[in-house]
């Protein structure tokens, strides 16, 4: 026992060498975090706004000029230019210079002075759903507020009958940094992990370790130590940062924050070195746990496209992505300050995921050379 | 003469390279099969419509009048009715423990204070983790509420006459999220399939050694590295032609434009992706670092391209850097060519900074390459 220690911690030794060795290797698995989160925090917001709007007015009457101004007025449009005529609106769209085109036809003020309904048109380009979706809302409730009195004091009232809860400003860095925890952990570690024993066989050097008398176990649990304390620094710097610059609160027990990334690390790793060992060259190896680990944890986590929405078979296909249940247990101790007693299953499912890699990991490993 | 020579020898390193991918079955999967793969799991899974939210309802009043709010609440698949509970506190439970992602409490004395044509208060709480999610739940619920009268006097204002906007979505009428996911996904695949995998097979050689062997020939630094690339340019275009077959048939991706304005931006585009693989393989003296990089590089591009969140919605020091990423232009040139069926003309700005950031990128990597070769 005491000997299959020492084996282990000199694989240990020798990877975490390996990884100290190329400095440039581990400012990139540190700095990209750090980017990521960045990117996600202050570029990437959700809140769709400064939409490019085009404005068609054939009217040029007071009451016209008044919708087009307050439109943009709202903050959320940007006049880029005006049109001479609604069937320009192609054009724009095309070329990319707006999103939206108000078309505001001959008469509208006239109609809308004698009390008859007066229809302007908000032509938006569907190409792009989001902002699609987003000009079209604020348009609604503009439009609504503008026209009536009692109107804009109904939209205006709906504030405080709607609550977010947990997460009050709805702000997407709460979400955010909870899922850029995920995929920075899925990515790098997977893929760190994919190259480690791939690389021996690519060298040569996995001859050499056959030679000695380290076992399979050794070799793996050995490769897995420093990756799981890098992987441990990479969670700690993008909590500590998402904390820090975006005010994600930890309101749940910090154990059950340590258990669930250190099941999840495992897990990932696992799948890392399993798509090592079967692929055997590190590009082929990258491109296995890319497929297997880090692109299901994009897609089918929850992160960026909610579980509910999807097919049945989707559905399904996202119980066995590990990054659902670690999601699910970090927004939970994050935000909603829950305990094990509320995250046992998704704990245990990581649990699971973990073992089961592992597993795969050493079946796969053939201690021989083809 | 001499070109001849050249190209005998440029032919020579693309049927290396070549049979060398083409050997590797795994290799060749990675190159075609994943991508389609990916491709038709992230066209079912981007579905952003969010519907069928968990909806709890708590109906402390418990007349008619409240259960037909509470029906009517369901009526379109926004929400799904997932339980009732009698207390708030217990809907609150719910929200916690994720049984349920919204909650309507409709308050004793609903039904009375409609009839006396009062404003009842009708509460709804939804799960903010999900910021996406909640969004849409709480312009939904209060959609909802505003035509249901609920909070306001109803029926006072009358609906014909004022000012209304009749919208018009241009293009992808039913607004369906793979239509205008697809370029954006494809740009994703195809700077996998090039920078990664260029960077990190340029790498191999250089660790092996091999690059090296094939220099004291007489082939030329720069030949060598086209020969290396062209493959890849090859099994882009097969990716291209596969994904937008498939786009059309699975996910209805219209393709209104020209086959020769897909064809050139796409040239354009896997240019500057391999000469980026370039760049980065010049930089790293290892695979492991190749790939570090290629990923350092890969995921900020994902997200500054526009495919996720509209650049305009970006704040304004960043959306200069949108400039540099040739997955930008790109991804704009393709939707605008299958969804607007724009031609050169519509998009030669586009073109153009594809073609300056393609050539730049390249002529930078492939001097640096040589630079680090001799």
């Amino acid at each position: 026992m005491n000997r299959a220690f020492r084996r282990t911690m000199a694989i240990a030794h020798k990877e975490v060498l390996h990884i100290i060795r190329d400095a440039r290797s581990v400012y990139m698995a540190l700095g990209l975090p750090v980017v990521m989160l960045m990117l996600f925090g202050y570029g990437i917001s959700q809140d769709v706004d400064h939409i490019p709007l085009s404005v068609a007015d054939e009217d040029r009457t007071p009451a016209s000029r008044r919708l087009s101004e307050g439109l943009v007025a709202a903050a959320d449009f940007v006049r880029v230019e005006d049109l001479p005529s609604a069937d320009d609106a192609e054009a724009a769209f095309r070329s990319g210079r707006a999103k939206a085109v108000l078309a505001i036809p001959r008469g509208y003020g006239r109609d809308l002075g004698r009390g008859l309904p007066a229809v302007a048109q908000l032509l938006v380009d569907g190409s792009d759903g989001t902002t699609a979706t987003i000009a079209m809302g604020d348009a609604a409730g503009l439009v609504q507020a503008t026209s009536s009195g009692r109107a804009a004091r109904a939209s205006l009232t709906e504030g405080p009958r709607v609550r977010a809860r947990f997460n009050p400003g709805m702000r997407s860095a709460y979400n955010m940094v909870s899922g850029v925890i995920v995929l920075i952990l899925a990515m790098v570690a997977s893929l760190l992990a994919s190259l480690t024993i791939a690389r021996e066989w690519e060298r040569g050097s996995m001859e050499q370790l056959f030679a000695t008398p380290v076992s399979r176990v050794e070799i793996v649990v050995g490769k897995l130590i420093p990756y799981t304390g890098l992987g441990f620094v990479q969670t700690l710097l993008v909590l500590t940062l998402g904390s820090y610059m975006f005010d994600v609160p930890i309101r749940g027990s910090p154990v059950t924050l340590f258990v669930s990334s250190t099941l999840f690390l495992l897990a990932m790793l696992g799948t890392g070195l399993a798509a090592s060992i079967i692929a055997k060259s590190q590009l082929v190896a990258v491109q296995f746990a890319m497929l297997v680990s880090y692109m299901p944890v994009a897609m089918l986590s929850g992160f960026m496209f909610p579980i509910e929405n999807m097919p049945a078979w989707l559905r399904g296909l996202s119980m066995v992505v590990p990054g659902r249940y670690y999601l699910t247990t970090l927004r939970g101790v994050l935000l909603k300050g829950n305990g094990l007693d509320v995250l046992a299953g998704d704990v245990l499912a990581l649990a699971f995921f973990a073992v089961a890699t592992l597993a795969l990991a050493v079946w796969r490993f053939r201690r021989r050379l083809s | 003469m001499k070109v001849l020579v050249i190209l005998q020898s440029l032919l020579n390193v693309i049927k290396k390279e070549l049979s060398q991918t083409m050997r590797d079955r795994r290799m060749l999967s990675t190159l075609i099969i994943s991508p389609v793969l990916q491709l038709v799991v992230f066209g079912y899974a981007i579905d952003l419509d969010v519907d069928r939210i968990p909806t709890v309802i708590c109906d402390q009043d418990g007349t008619p009048r409240s259960r037909e709010l509470a029906q009517a609440f369901f009526a379109d698949r926004t929400f799904l009715h997932s339980g009732d509970v009698l207390e708030p506190g217990a809907a609150q439970a719910d929200l916690e423990d994720g049984s349920a992602a919204a909650a309507v409490i409709i308050p004793r004395g609903f039904a009375l204070l409609v009839a006396r044509s009062d404003a009842p208060e009708v509460q709804v709480l939804v799960d903010g983790t999900d910021a996406t999610r909640a969004q849409v739940a709480a312009n939904a619920a209060s959609q909802f509420l505003l035509t249901q009268g609920i909070g306001t006097e109803p029926n006072v204002q009358p609906r014909a006459a004022g000012a209304s906007l009749a919208f018009r979505v241009m293009y992808n009428e039913r607004l369906k999220t793979p239509v205008y996911m697809l370029p954006g996904v494809l740009a994703t695949l195809l700077l996998n399939v090039t920078a990664l995998v260029t960077a990190m097979g340029l790498a191999r050689e250089r660790e092996s050694g091999t690059l090296e062997q094939i220099l004291v020939t007489p082939i030329r630094p720069s030949v060598l590295l086209a020969g290396k690339c062209l493959p890849y340019i090859l099994f882009g275009l097969v990716d291209i032609l596969a994904i937008l077959l498939l786009g059309n048939l699975i996910f209805d991706v219209p393709f209104r434009g020209s086959f020769g304005v897909i064809a050139l931006g796409s040239f354009l585009y896997l240019f500057s992706t391999l000469g980026i693989g370039i760049f980065i393989a010049s930089f790293s003296a290892s695979q492991q670092q190749a790939m570090l990089g290629a990923f350092g590089f890969m995921l900020p591009a994902m997200l500054l391209s526009g495919f996720m969140s509209p650049i305009s919605s970006m704040p304004p020091w960043l959306r200069p850097f949108t400039m540099l990423i040739p997955m930008r232009h790109y991804v704009e040139i393709m939707r605008a060519c299958l969804l607007k069926g724009a031609g050169t003309g519509d998009l030669a700005q586009q073109m153009i900074a594809l073609a300056v950031l393609g050539v730049g990128i390249l002529a930078i990597s492939v001097a640096r390459f040589r630079k680090r070769l001799t």
